[in-house]
């Protein structure tokens, strides 16, 4: 999986008070109110999807490809809602952009035991390790996008680092609701770095 | 073989069709389990599941589009009897938990009916995988009728035409 957000080179202020303030409004409510629905229609195909992998060994592409675009949408507007990038994030499963990019290809054949492993032991090996350094992950972006937010405020410009630490967790988070929605058989790592080039 | 004067256009071979679509008509009729997969056990979700998967599928291919209006269509009488058995088991539940009869008889009839309808989607889910038409009772006719007449589908008969010299 790669997922990559473009490190702008000056940031919109405007932008970023009409976000902190109305963002809510006009970009986290309508695109909340369709990714409800799509949600909705992703938790059917993901059931589906694997009763179809566990006796076939493999994804159905066209809904891997509805859920690979459920999940950059999703991360189109969370990255707009962090700051990350400015601009009105597309509506759809299908757009493309070039600033907030999710690649993830197709598998053609996947583990039915790890499918199984997954649906009965997710929680443990996945959910609780990941999820107990994630929480603390969250915190420290919380932190970290707290104090961006007044940087790009007086200079227009998002730190590097800060930009790269706030973009992991969001790399991180997405790999593992990747693996846990049986997306991917690749168990992701304790990391928000890049891991593949 | 099929002439050139039917109505009808011919028919995919499994060979023919990509794997692709193969699955997506699959798809078509796994639909039916779109309740149980939200826990929400209202009979209409599946229904509206099956529109919903017809409506963003049925441009794929005719072979796609025949599955998921098959799939669409057996769903339909299915849907009927289950809202049917809800409303009147609400009744009972109201009515002091007092089920009559006539109403077990008709919830193991639906049970039935219910349990038919998984076990031939499934067969079809099986064929369509394998590329294969599979023809339910009066929905198969109806089905194929719609997406492989030469008149319906995704490839119309051409409407415009070259000027004439």
């Amino acid at each position: 999986m790669r997922f990559t957000v473009s490190l702008q080179e000056s940031y919109s202020r405007v932008e970023l008070l009409l976000r902190t303030f109305f963002g809510w409004l006009y970009m986290a409510l309508p695109h909340g109110f369709l990714l409800m629905f799509v949600g909705i229609w992703s938790g059917i195909l993901t059931f589906v999807a694997f009763w179809v992998v566990l006796f076939t060994g493999r994804y159905p592409q066209s809904m891997y490809e509805f859920q690979v675009g459920f999940a950059r949408w999703g991360l189109r507007l969370r990255a707009r809602l962090m700051n990350l990038s400015d601009g009105y994030p597309a509506f759809g499963i299908n757009p493309v952009d070039e600033n907030v990019v999710l690649e993830l290809p197709y598998p053609e054949k996947q583990s039915r035991a790890l499918l199984l492993l997954r649906l009965f032991f997710g929680w443990l090996y996945v959910g609780i390790p990941h999820g107990f350094l994630l929480f603390f992950r969250a915190i420290a972006t919380w932190v970290i996008m707290f104090i961006a937010w007044w940087i790009v405020l007086f200079t227009g410009k998002y730190p590097e680092s800060f930009h790269e630490f706030v973009t992991g967790f969001l790399r991180w988070s997405t790999r593992v609701n990747l693996y846990l929605l049986f997306l991917t058989d690749d168990y992701p790592p304790f990391t928000g770095k890049e891991t593949e080039k | 073989m099929m002439d050139d004067n039917s109505p009808y256009l011919p028919l995919p071979q499994p060979d023919d069709i990509p794997v692709r679509e193969k699955e997506d008509a699959m798809g078509a009729y796994l639909m039916m389990f779109a309740g149980v997969a939200i826990a929400i056990p209202l009979p209409l979700l599946n229904l509206v599941a099956s529109f919903v998967y017809l409506y963003l599928n049925r441009q794929k291919s005719r072979f796609v589009h025949f599955h998921a209006l098959q799939a669409l269509y057996s769903q339909i009488p299915v849907t009927i009897l289950n809202m049917v058995l809800l409303a009147w088991l609400i009744v009972c539940l109201v009515n002091d938990f007092t089920f009559p009869a006539t109403f077990k008889g008709y919830a193991i009839m639906v049970a039935l009916v219910n349990l038919v309808d998984i076990v031939f989607s499934l067969i079809a889910a099986a064929k369509a995988r394998k590329g294969l038409m599979y023809y339910y009772v009066f929905f198969g006719r109806l089905s194929y009728h719609q997406a492989f007449s030469k008149n319906t589908g995704p490839e119309k008969a051409p409407v415009n035409s070259p000027p004439s010299f």
